[in-house]
């Protein structure tokens, strides 16, 4: 397992003619692009924070530079403790039999980084689709809630599977399944043997093949192959026989997963989506579907329009019946529901629209609230004759976008759905969704066109603010509610970068009261959560502009003056959020922005106010900058005075 | 300056309000609520993304589940349908409840903060039922059967059958309202799990279903069943107290419903004392594991005591180890797996700690019987359950010791009685002719020989005991470590008690060595030799058996009697295993002695044939050089060493001998051992005539003789024929020692088969004045003939040799312990008086007697080897340079 120096070079030289030869790919693609850079840069600094954010939006973390080194190398290299341990668990690789790998051993600064390094070799790291798969051969062993839809029966064997995934995955499947519709059982030719279809179909789940499984016996690989040809899948015998070299074994089961993942989702779009069924919210009732359908749904989840045009007396009317018309061919499966007929509504508005998905309970049940449905006795886990219709309380469209992920593992919705989706993947208890959304909310933080207004402009209406993407109030109270963290710390970043903007808005300091609220609630901390935050990236949206003009005063010596800027620059620097800091360094200035308070800040850069309290004309942006900055501290300090609130 | 800080420690009073009117918020959710609701501040709050938030925004998000305003924040409405819902739950009309809409229920109020009412008003709503519904129904059971009083005052009026099925009755009635509320509970659970993710995570609240289980405990199980009853009894109660009684019934034989009783425990286990749930805390463990012990701990020691008075050993050992399987399997099946250890103590406590003394000392089939009789499987049931309570099984390893004692003691006594047996007489005789030197000369033939089978049988008996009891050990005692050790030290203890045991275990080996190997096979030297080194390992006093090994050996390698080389290097190699190199030291150089005479001897041959004229008849000499240090030369008569005279003839062989000795080794002196040797002489016997016509011929025998009787013979070859010489002439001739000179006499004279001379007057004593005269009517069979010399081989001392050999032995000894002394204080220069003790005792192969310590050491001092320090406090002692 472990190699010398030369082995480990003959396996380089091997590893770049495979991937030269296209067997293997690189996992350490030389990239170029700014925000790699940036993140070795931070790798570098030791700045986990900036990792996170960079890597979340999508820097490849095993790629490498010019020169060869990767964030793992710099990080371990420069001794950065936490960042190695952050990157390793957001995926970056370092095994000892590759050359990288034990170049970065070789470079880690200390033993407890080494130490480090070994514990996550190679086995603990996970492809991200894993839980996916994961979850699909978990419906192999499955027995509650009840799943499986279809029996196939070997010579000896019979397994319980489910439609949709053997039709998603196997065109011979696809084919049989296509057919008659109303089939629960299939038998396959004699020769199959069981133990090879049960490879098959791990195989098919996207499970990986347990030892046991990878034989030498002939007999069973070729009916392994056989099975491969049969059911029109590829890759089957490879994986099977390949137990060589893992890192090839992985590279394929990742791209197995992938591939699965694309038919997958291939399948969902073009079953599901392509049969859900949208009518007006008061013919629900009337749908019927059997289980037969070619869809293979167990399950119809009812999604409503946005009550935008809908009047609320609407609702108890019009429960028109459309039974008569579903039920006229109930019985030979096919689909039954109503085609959304264009006959006229009965008044002039539209009535409430809804949508039906027809969907599959072995992927809802990715969602612990589904889990849990399903697998109590309340009448949404009963077998009936037709299929239960399950609302769920958001729009389609959210909806959908829940669904593509449960199906896909795929999270991409605009940037307006994704607080629905945040609150449905809240309601529906899927952490991950969560998860997904809140990033795609926060990365608005890089978004260009969201940019720090230049000074001086007054601040916005609450109309143009709006025009802007966000409603950043909503985005923290959403935070808030659904308790992602990380939203609050963007939307204090984001506040903190358009502080003059927002600190006269009434719902900011509305936002700061409830925030100090909520800690009153737990009685934990004295300080306000949301404003120790805004204050700390106030601090970084000024540090970096500070630095270089106070050296270059300190070198060009003027004296009078320099002393007390760089005195600020130096104390607040390490820790802006500390209030003792501060209070050593602005008490005297701390009359000056209140005064400013009256007059809208930023009027003029080089106003008087810059003047009165360093008794010289403080040249250059810079000099600016510094006074705003103090002005808006000053401000948030009048901001708590009125609210009364200490901290 | 400060400001920051001076702010936070000025307003704390002001933060107390805040906090006690966020209690308020949470005791009163009704009337803050409104408040909240009605304060402008926070209306839009709470309003937020339901009303405004859509209207002002075309892409608001559409908060889940507030979309209509007006079913906003009444939490009275979704309550009742909760409610309704839940009453469903409870009464098992589920199917028509939706999931979806009794979650979504609880998820909005839950998102409009007010998790804390609902879950306040859950746990109302459960409390109701629980009281109203469950408790009642129990109630009217209890109220109509006399269970409660049978539970509490134990009426015997009730045959135990109806006691049983009443008892059942009641835990079916429990068993189905505990799994009835845990499934429900549940189900509820499942409808509020947003509340518990959310709420109760947030503010740290028990799980709904925690919190529920604990108003199950506290208002059904530990509610009072008869409030105005003479007793308040908890449902709790009754229900161990039955649950009990049926395990009762199990004890004495009866059939239990198990598993009727293991779904009530289940119930215990499933609940706690408290809403954090810790393990140990469980009820099961806080009530019902306690009165279960306390209860079997009553049964036991009751049935102990019976059995005891009841029954024997065995059956009481094998009646404790089935009830610890029977407790064992009850935890498995019955009760829970928590409490086995728990039983097992209780009944190891009181079925094998508080009576196992009391069992192994049974009259009549205690441990001593079951040892006497080899009842090996009652063995190893006392052991196993003596190993139960006590890792070093110290009432098994006294008892056993005991025994062993006592069988040992009895072998010693058989033993003793067997050698006074044979002495009484040999004193009796000695006592009566005690004017006559040669008193001792004529014991009776075969008491020696009888002392000799009595040790021959003393070490076979020990050897026997040892084997049974390893047996024992082996099969009943699974090999136990301190077992091993106790027997060992009680072997040891009983083998040093008896004065003679090394002697008879050397004569033991030297018995073997001898004779009794001779046809035996490799394996079975082996065991015997196994066996005497087990013995010797027991023998504190080393080398008092050394002593006697050297003696026995000496003999054995000197007349030639040993069985074979190869024999006994095996055994001096396995002796040099067991007791070191420096022990078997000398018996090695023994060895070395015998092989260096042979080679001697032969060149001795050589160098005579070389000289040699041919002119006389050569006497042929083969002698053993022996060392004087490793032989015990001591014991061999010291008086022989005085020299004897030896006729010319041999006088001159001698003197040749010594020359070409001392010639080849310089620096050395021989002393000759006359009393050690043999010789082989050819005799011619003149023809008589006028006799029988055995004698009528002349006869030539080979007769081997020791060397004195040869010099006593050699003096009758210049003697006339008829002469004669008195015992004193012949002893003034020879110098010979009288003790040696009366035996060679006696079997020369004496003994009728070797009878060359006459003796007159004809007695069995020799008398100073006796003549003897040269037999030449002396007639044999044979043509080769032996004449022995009393008491020759290894025999048993007798009581004055064996003192003899203790005084030796303590002489050694003494300069042993000076030496040792000498040494510790040449290192030391100064010691206390105990130090040095201990520390020459721990220097020592043998046991040493402390006397004798302090008279080396008092000796030592007047020989200025030591002095006394006379300022210390405690007594010491200063070597002297």
């Amino acid at each position: 397992m472990l190699y010398s120096k030369d082995q480990l070079e003959v396996r380089l030289l091997a590893e770049k003619r495979e991937i030269a030869e296209g067997r293997l790919r690189d996992c350490n693609p030389l990239d170029t692009s700014w925000s790699f850079e940036e993140l070795c840069e931070a790798c570098r600094r030791g700045d986990v924070r900036a990792c996170r954010e960079l890597i979340t939006n999508g820097a490849n973390i095993n790629a490498v530079d010019r020169f060869d080194n990767s964030p793992l190398v710099l990080a371990s290299l420069c001794g950065h403790y936490e960042v190695v341990q952050f990157l390793l668990e957001s995926g970056a690789i370092c095994r000892r039999d590759t050359f990288q790998g034990e170049r970065c051993l070789y470079n880690a600064l200390n033993n407890r980084i080494r130490n480090l390094l070994l514990r996550y070799d190679y086995s603990k790291t996970t492809h991200p689709l894993q839980p996916f798969a994961s979850h699909l051969v978990s419906l192999l062993s499955r027995s509650q809630p009840e799943t499986s839809d279809i029996v196939v029966n070997t010579a000896t064997q019979s397994f319980h599977l489910h439609k949709f995934l053997l039709s998603a995955r196997s065109p011979y499947f696809r084919q049989i399944l296509s057919k008659p519709p109303g089939i629960d059982s299939w038998e396959l030719p004699y020769t199959i043997l069981p133990q090879a279809f049960e490879t098959a179909t791990r195989f098919l789940y996207l499970g990986d093949i347990p030892a046991e499984f990878l034989t030498q016996e002939e007999s069973i690989i070729t009916n392994i192959d056989d099975l491969g040809h049969l059911l029109e899948i590829q890759g089957l015998l490879e994986t099977v026989m390949e137990s060589e070299d893992r890192r090839l074994a992985q590279q394929r089961r990742g791209d197995e997963m992938e591939k699965g993942r694309l038919q997958l989702e291939e399948w969902f779009r073009r079953t599901v989506l392509n049969h859900k069924i949208v009518l007006e919210t008061s013919n629900v009732a009337g749908v019927r579907w059997c289980r037969d359908n070619p869809v293979f749904a167990d399950v119809l989840l009812r999604a409503d329009e946005d009550p935008d045009l809908y009047e609320p007396n609407k609702r108890t009317e019009g429960a028109r019946d459309i039974v008569g018309e579903n039920t006229a061919k109930p019985l030979n499966g096919h689909l039954v529901g109503p085609v959304l007929e264009p006959h006229p509504p009965p008044h002039p508005q539209q009535p409430r629209k809804s949508t039906l998905y027809p969907v599959h309970r072995a992927m809802l049940i990715r969602s612990d609230f589904f889990m849990t449905m399903f697998n109590s006795s309340f009448r949404e886990a009963q077998r009936s004759e037709h299929l239960q219709i399950v609302s769920i309380d958001c729009s389609p469209s959210v909806l959908e976008a829940v669904l593509a992920f449960l199906y896909t593992e795929k999270a991409e919705f605009s940037l307006e759905l994704a607080i629905d989706v945040l609150f449905a993947a809240d309601l529906l208890l899927i952490e991950k969704l969560k998860v997904r959304a809140a990033a795609i909310i926060s990365t608005l933080g890089n978004d260009p066109t969201t940019t720090r207004r230049p000074l001086g402009e007054r601040p916005p209406s609450k109309e143009s603010k709006k025009s802007g993407a966000i409603d950043i109030y909503d985005i923290i109270r959403t935070g808030w509610l659904t308790r992602v963290h990380r939203l609050e710390e963007f939307g204090a970043k984001y506040l903190a970068d358009r502080l003059e903007d927002y600190i006269d808005d009434e719902e900011f300091a509305e936002l700061i009261q409830e925030s100090a609220e909520r800690i009153k609630q737990r009685q934990e901390t004295d300080s306000i959560e949301l404003l120790d935050d805004i204050r700390y990236y106030l601090s970084e949206r000024f540090r970096l502009r500070f630095e270089e003009p106070g050296l270059e005063q300190m070198i060009a010596g003027n004296g009078n003056e320099a002393p007390p800027e760089s005195n600020h620059d130096t104390s607040q620097r390490p820790a802006a959020g500390e209030r003792e800091c501060e209070g050593d360094g602005f008490d005297p200035a701390s009359p000056e922005p209140r005064a400013g308070d009256q007059v809208p800040p930023g009027d003029q850069g080089h106003g008087s106010t810059a003047r009165t309290v360093d008794g010289e004309v403080a040249g250059g942006e810079c000099a600016t900058d510094g006074r705003t900055y103090q002005m808006l501290l000053g401000r948030i300090e009048a901001l708590l005075d009125r609210l009364e609130l200490d901290a | 300056m400060l400001t920051g800080r001076g702010k936070g420690r000025i307003r704390p009073p002001r933060r107390v309000s805040d906090k006690a009117s966020a209690l308020v918020d949470i005791d009163k959710p009704n009337t803050t609520l409104h408040d909240v609701t009605m304060s402008p501040r926070r209306r839009r709050w709470c309003g937020w993304g339901v009303g405004d938030m859509c209207a002002s925004s075309m892409h608001s998000p559409r908060s889940v589940g507030l979309t209509n305003p007006t079913e906003n924040v009444d939490f009275d409405t979704i309550w009742k349908e909760l409610q309704m819902s839940f009453i469903e739950i409870h009464t098992k009309d589920v199917s028509k409840i939706s999931f979806e809409e009794q979650y979504r229920n609880a998820y909005k109020l839950v998102l409009k903060k007010m998790g804390d009412r609902l879950y306040e008003c859950v746990k109302t709503f459960e409390e109701a039922w629980l009281k109203d519904e469950v408790k009642t129904k129990i109630q009217s059971l209890l109220l109509g059967g006399n269970l409660i009083s049978a539970a509490t005052v134990g009426i015997r009026g009730m045959s135990m059958n109806e006691k049983r099925v009443a008892g059942e009755k009641y835990m079916k009635e429990m068993k189905a309202a505990w799994e009835d509320h845990r499934l429900c509970m549940g189900m509820i659970t499942d409808v509020l799990m947003y509340l518990d993710r959310v709420y109760c995570t947030e503010n740290k609240k028990p799980s709904i279903f925690t919190a529920t289980m604990c108003q199950f405990r506290d208002h059904v199980l530990r509610s009072h069943v008869a409030p105005d009853g003479p007793e308040p009894t908890t449902i709790e109660n009754i229900l161990i107290s039955v649950i009990l009684e049926q395990i009762q019934m199990e004890r004495e034989g009866d059939i239990i419903d198990k598993t009727l009783i293991r779904s009530c425990i289940y119930m215990f286990e499933g609940l706690y004392e408290t809403e954090y749930e810790d393990e140990n805390e469980k009820i099961y463990l806080t009530s019902f594991e306690l009165e279960f012990l306390n209860a079997s701990r009553q049964f036991y020691q009751s049935e102990g005591e019976s059995l005891l008075r009841n029954s024997d050993a065995g059956t009481y050992l094998r009646h404790t180890e089935s009830r610890l399987r029977e407790e064992q399997d009850r935890c498995r099946s019955t009760i829970s797996p928590l409490t086995a250890t728990k039983i097992k103590e209780v009944v190891e406590e009181e079925l094998i700690k508080q009576n196992i003394r009391d069992v192994i000392e049974m009259e009549g089939s205690g441990l001593n019987f079951m040892l006497d009789n080899d009842r090996l499987e009652d063995l190893r049931l006392a052991y196993n359950l003596v190993s139960r309570i006590d890792p070093k099984k110290a009432e098994l390893q006294k008892a056993l010791q005991k025994r062993v004692v006592q069988m040992g003691a009895e072998i010693n006594k058989a033993a003793k009685t067997a050698v006074t047996a044979v002495a009484q007489p040999n004193e009796k005789e000695n006592g009566k002719e005690v004017a006559a030197p040669a008193a001792k000369a004529a014991p009776p033939p075969n008491a020696a020989a009888l002392q000799s089978i009595a040790a021959i049988r003393w070490v076979d008996d020990v050897l026997r005991l040892k084997d049974k009891y390893d047996n024992i050990w082996a099969k009943a005692f699974q090999q136990d470590h301190g077992l091993q050790t106790a027997l060992n030290r009680s072997f040891q203890e009983f083998i040093n008690e008896f004065q003679r045991s090394s002697e008879y275990i050397s004569l033991f080996i030297d018995e073997n060595l001898k004779r009794g190997l001779k046809d035996k096979t490799e394996n079975e030297v082996d065991a015997v030799l196994e066996k005497a080194i087990v013995l010797l390992r027991y023998i504190q006093d080393k080398d008092m058996f050394e002593r006697y090994y050297k003696k026995h050996l000496s003999r054995r390698l000197l007349m030639g009697k040993s069985v074979g080389g190869d024999v006994e290097k095996q055994m001096i190699s396995r002796m040099k295993l067991e007791l070191g190199n420096h022990f078997t030291q000398k018996l090695e150089g023994m060895f070395k002695d015998i092989a260096l005479s042979g080679e001697l001897t032969t060149a001795y041959k050589g160098h005579v044939r070389q000289l040699d004229d041919g002119s006389r008849e050569r006497i042929e000499l083969s002698m053993s050089v022996l060392t004087n240090t490793f032989w015990p030369v001591e014991s061999w008569d010291s008086t022989a060493k005085a020299t004897c005279i030896f006729p010319p003839d041999i006088e001159r062989i001698k003197a040749g001998f010594e020359n070409f000795y001392l010639g080849k080794h310089t620096g050395r002196r021989l002393t000759w051992q006359p009393n050690m040797g043999t010789a082989d002489i050819r005799a011619t016997f003149p023809k008589v005539q006028g006799k029988d016509a055995a004698l009528a011929r002349e006869r030539r025998h080979e007769i081997n003789v020791s060397t004195y009787a040869m010099v006593v013979l050699l003096l009758f070859n210049n003697l006339p024929a008829g002469a004669s010489y008195t015992f004193e002439e012949l002893q003034t001739k020879t110098n010979i020692p009288p003790n040696d000179l009366i035996r060679n006499l006696q079997s020369l004279a004496v003994a009728p088969k070797t009878r060359l001379l006459i003796k007159e007057p004809m007695s069995k004593d020799i008398k100073p004045t006796d003549r003897f005269y040269f037999n030449e009517n002396f007639s044999s069979k044979f043509l080769k003939l032996k004449v022995g010399v009393v008491a020759n081989g290894n025999k048993v001392e007798s009581e004055k040799e064996r003192k003899q050999t203790e005084k030796r032995n303590d002489e050694m000894r003494g300069g042993i312990i000076e030496a040792a002394v000498v040494r510790i204080m040449k290192e030391r220069k100064e010691l206390p008086h105990q130090q040095l003790y201990s520390e020459v005792i721990s220097q020592l192969r043998f046991t040493p007697d402390i006397n004798m310590i302090k008279k080396r050491i008092e000796s030592l001092i007047e020989r200025e080897y030591l002095e006394r320090v006379e300022d210390k406090s405690r007594p010491a002692y200063r070597y002297l340079a």
